[in-house]
């Protein structure tokens, strides 16, 4: 499952081939199957600041039980305007999105605990927070905060802000959860602890050391539940995809909990780490804390353990807004000498091995863990930003593969015009050497990735959903119950799908101007059939209908009177190209009565229908 | 004993038909039960449904089906009449429960049989979209059957085979006494004893299970059925061959006396076997086949003109075909892919 950036949706490829087998929609809109077009999906878009079609997704984050991950969910951010989705691994769809108040730039997202607890998010762009309009320079006056945040992750539907502690106006980056002796503690990066705010690329990068962020969110846990903190009246939205309906709803929420870090008091502590730290990743057994010193010429280990004699011991260096500052040498257990141009990311396979992807000089470096030294590297091509081991970040890694998420592809493929291809490299990492099996080209930028093996989702895959089960408003679970019917100058058309026809499939007596709402039911209870539907003309997308589903697509009528074709879009069976249907638009005011054929009449019938409609009220009467 | 036996028919399925197709490679399924037709998954008997109508075939309703209301009524006659004879404890009641109980078994599977030929015939030509002149959707009664890109195979579900066994072991028990008091009705005993074990016997060429099935020369996947050829061994072993050139080649290099029966596919109907001594064959016309020369088969009696007109190359019999000059050459090496 790798995140595809900036094109906002999850791709999900398969190991060892890299074929690409699905695009999973998150938070962008999605014309080849109508997410965020059709009416059901379009409140999962929503936010506070409107339908926000588009977004970034950094970090997939498969869910964990004991530390390890079991298939049920995936989570992923969306950077821009701050969200986390958890997306269903038994449907691949997306099912519900959080939006992150009091936040700017949810990079450091949605990594999670290891029961699944918590997910959380941190501010990569700090901000006033709460919002004001102040001059940015102000930002030096320390009015602008980062911020912390834990949302509660284990129960489908019911994700929610658990809590968020406001920390100082730093760029939060990356983050992992400890396990095993460290579980009930996070690590985030923070860079940026110069607080820049204009040039930060020279700005930023002044001080030897940043800090790595360790939070006892057992602690702060307790300490909101014990009601410490103050509830600010923050707004943000929560919208969640009913499987049962098929339709999602957007619920305006407001009030979340804030707690500084003198509220809850040792729970949150500052590792200083060089320089410019980007990833921070806890190894398997959770006794090491791993900086990806993003500019450093080391990669900096921390000892849990150390930390927390050095906690014990109040081996502080300074405090920042009540901060402890831990010193560097009570922490810091190695420094992995010579790691190349840029660490970023650790993985770990398991077996006392870590590997960190290193940007600059693009490649995958292999060191060991106890032992802090390099025994291998090779090249990426190029610039290797994530790297993923399956299940490597985790108390239980799939040690077989590491695979390189790489930014640049020049002359690894055939050119495609200024923009190339990113890709992504697989490198077999059983024995002593690495070893470069293949590579691929990914969808979008493939900023990370999670794996796991097939066999602990598939059982779960659902074929199709049941009709029967199906409680959508506009439902038609049997051709017979098709219709149409007029409100004002909306028509609500109820049609069925199946291999090779659609019912009705002749509609007359729609007026230009009026809006006609699709709701299309595939009742095919079949495995691998979805159905779709397009109208000419239509201003939005088109339907893709998995069977036993119900959705919705809005034609606003063309003022061009004329009889309109629809037909599916998706190759469903021999006679596909038949499955076709007419809308008749005639003027408005016209005396055209509403009609729709469906199979249990016939055409005769249709007429006798649309004769006695008109003797009734002319145009404008519902009927079936 | 055998009696009680059958009361497991009232829930357990009599008859199994299965039907696999390229597009359905984990197939679909219906399970016959004495009241009822069900799917094996719940939702395979709507899909039958669904592609019959294509075919212009009716839905399977099966509250429309007179004898599925009949069956639970006759079987609970047949298990009392048993009881009763059994309490009866006479050797006449006993032979005449057995000759009741294989007349309904016969009668049940003709029944059936009947009922599969009404569906596979009455079709609705005017509103079917797939109109094959001349052809018919009739599942087979036991084995398997080529019917458009499906293979259908019917047989005995476990109630079955209860009850299939529970008659063998009736028949088997007046048998054995027969035997110690010979009378007129060891006869009939006998043959229905046959009749009870001849479905299972007759060694036929069976369907191409297409990507599944692999040729016993080159041991390559059968993908296309039209090349086909089938050797069926005396003992009843079904060997499949991915072209006639392979299955040639391995039914020469058997012992003459264990050779067995080679069929060739019809190159235009490859469902149907042809016993490859009455096949008209194709050699060196324009069509290629996966191995070697293009050899193809056609049913006995296609009209030799058109086939000439159409794929080129020239007409051979089967005994042609084996004292072929450029065949023999290289029927000594075992040919590589």
């Amino acid at each position: 499952m790798l995140s595809g950036g900036f094109n906002g949706q999850l791709s999900i490829q398969g190991l060892p081939s890299g074929r690409v087998l699905k695009i999973i929609p998150v938070f962008s809109q999605f014309p080849e199957n109508g997410w965020g077009y059709a009416e059901e999906t379009k409140p999962m878009l929503q936010t506070t600041y409107g339908f926000v079609p588009w977004d970034d997704t950094h970090h997939p984050e498969l869910s964990q039980t004991n530390g390890e991950v079991d298939g049920r969910w995936v989570f992923i951010n969306a950077n821009n305007t701050p969200r986390i989705a958890r997306v269903d691994l038994a449907t691949m769809e997306t099912h519900e999105i959080l939006e992150i108040p009091n936040t700017g730039g949810n990079h450091a997202s949605p990594f999670i605990t290891p029961n699944s607890e918590y997910v959380v998010g941190a501010t990569r762009f700090s901000v006033p927070t709460p919002q004001q309009d102040i001059a940015i320079k102000s930002f030096a006056d320390g009015a602008f905060k980062g911020m912390l945040t834990f949302v509660r992750a284990n129960e489908p539907g019911r994700m929610d802000i658990a809590w968020q502690i406001l920390v100082p106006g730093y760029n939060y980056d990356l983050a992992h959860a400890g396990k095993g002796p460290s579980d009930g503690w996070m690590f985030f990066t923070a860079y940026n602890s110069e607080q820049a705010y204009t040039k930060l690329e020279a700005g930023a990068s002044k001080s030897d050391k940043d800090f790595i962020a360790a939070v006892h969110w057992k602690s702060f846990e307790a300490c909101a539940k014990q009601g410490k903190g103050t509830t600010w009246d923050s707004e943000y939205r929560h919208n969640v995809y009913n499987e049962a309906t098929h339709s999602a709803t957007s619920n305006r929420k407001t009030g979340v909990r804030v707690i500084t870090p003198a509220e809850c008091p040792g729970s949150i502590f500052y590792l200083p780490t060089p320089k410019s730290p980007h990833g921070a990743d806890v190894d398997p057994t959770g006794q090491y804390i791993v900086g990806g010193g993003k500019l450093a010429t080391v990669i900096p280990v921390h000892s849990f353990e150390k930390m927390q004699r050095a906690i014990a011991a109040k081996a502080f260096e300074k405090e920042i807004d009540g901060i402890p500052v831990l010193k560097y040498d009570a922490v810091n257990f190695c420094e992995v000498q010579n790691p190349g141009l840029g660490p970023l990311h650790t993985e770990f396979d398991g077996k006392g091995n870590a590997y960190t992807s290193v940007f600059i000089s693009s490649e995958i470096v292999k060191w060991t863990l106890p032992g802090c030294e390099v025994v291998d590297r090779q090249p990426t091509f190029y610039s290797i930003g994530h790297l993923m081991i399956p299940g490597g970040d985790s108390k239980k890694p799939f040690g077989k593969y590491v695979i390189a998420l790489n930014k640049i592809t020049k002359d690894r493929y055939l050119p495609t015009g200024p923009e190339l291809t990113q890709s992504a490299q697989l490198y077999d990492i059983s024995g002593d050497k690495m070893r470069l099996l293949a590579d691929f080209p990914t969808i979008g930028e493939p900023h990370y990735a999670q794996a796991l093996p097939a066999s602990l989702i598939e059982e779960r895959q659902v074929r199709f959903f049941k009709v029967a089960e199906n409680t959508h408003p506009m439902v038609v679970r049997a051709e017979k119950d098709a219709g149409i019917s007029r409100r004002g100058k909306t028509v609500h058309v109820k049609m069925i799908a199946i291999r090779s026809h659609f019912t009705p499939d002749n509609i007359e007596g729609v007026q230009a101007g009026d809006t006609v709402l699709f709701h299309v039911t595939n009742i095919e209870q079949d495995w691998d059939i979805p159905h779709g539907f397009a109208v000419m003309g239509a201003q939005n997308a088109e339907l893709l209908v998995m069977p036993g589903q119900t959705r919705t697509l809005k034609w606003v009528v063309p003022e061009k009177t004329g009889v309109y074709p629809f037909y599916c879009t998706d190759f469903c069976s021999a006679l596909h190209q038949e499955m076709q249907g007419y809308v008749r638009v005639s003027p408005r005011g016209s005396t055209i009565a509403l009609s729709a054929n469906t199979s249990a009449k016939t055409e005769a019938q249709i007429r006798k229908l649309a004769a006695s409609n008109n003797r009734l009220s002319g145009a404008g009467s519902a009927q079936r | 004993m055998t009696a009680l036996s059958l009361l497991s028919t009232y829930v357990l399925p009599l008859w199994e038909v299965r039907l696999i197709a390229p597009q359905y490679p984990e197939g679909l399924g219906m399970h016959i039960l004495l009241h009822t037709v069900v799917g094996i998954r719940p939702e395979d008997l709507g899909n039958i449904n669904g592609l019959n109508h294509y075919i212009g075939m009716k839905a399977i309703e099966p509250d429309t089906i007179p004898a599925l209301k009949l069956m639970p009524w006759g079987m609970a006659a047949l298990v009392a009449s048993g009881l009763g004879a059994a309490a009866w404890g006479r050797r006449g009641g006993a032979r005449a429960w057995v000759v009741l109980f294989s007349l309904c078994a016969i009668a049940g599977l003709v029944d059936f049989w009947k009922w599969e030929y009404d569906y596979g015939h009455s079709l609705d030509t005017e509103n079917a979209s797939i109109v094959i002149p001349g052809m018919s959707y009739q599942p087979p009664l036991i084995g398997s059957k080529q019917l458009l890109n499906f293979t259908a195979t019917s047989w005995p579900a476990p109630g079955g085979w209860i009850a299939l066994a529970a008659l063998a072991l009736a028949v088997g028990v007046i048998l054995d006494d027969a035997r110690r008091r010979p009378t007129k009705l060891a006869p009939l005993a006998a043959s229905l004893g046959v009749l009870v074990t001849f479905g299972c016997g007759t060694p036929a060429p069976r369907a191409i299970v297409a990507g599944a099935d692999s040729c016993q020369h080159c041991r390559m996947t059968l993908v296309d059925p039209k090349f086909a050829a089938q050797v069926v061994t005396a003992t009843g072993q079904q060997h499949l061959f991915d072209s006639i050139d392979c299955g040639l080649r391995w039914w020469l290099a058997q012992p003459e006396e264990a050779r067995g029966e080679l069929y060739l596919a019809d190159f235009r109907v490859p469902a149907t076997w042809v016993p490859a001594q009455e096949a008209v064959i194709l050699v060196d016309g324009r069509v290629k086949t996966p191995m070697g020369r293009s050899v193809l088969a056609f049913s006995a009696g296609t009209p030799t003109a058109g086939l000439l007109r159409e794929f080129g190359g020239q007409v051979v019999d089967f005994e042609q075909l084996q004292s072929d000059p450029v065949r023999h050459m290289s029927l000594t090496a075992r040919h590589t892919h």
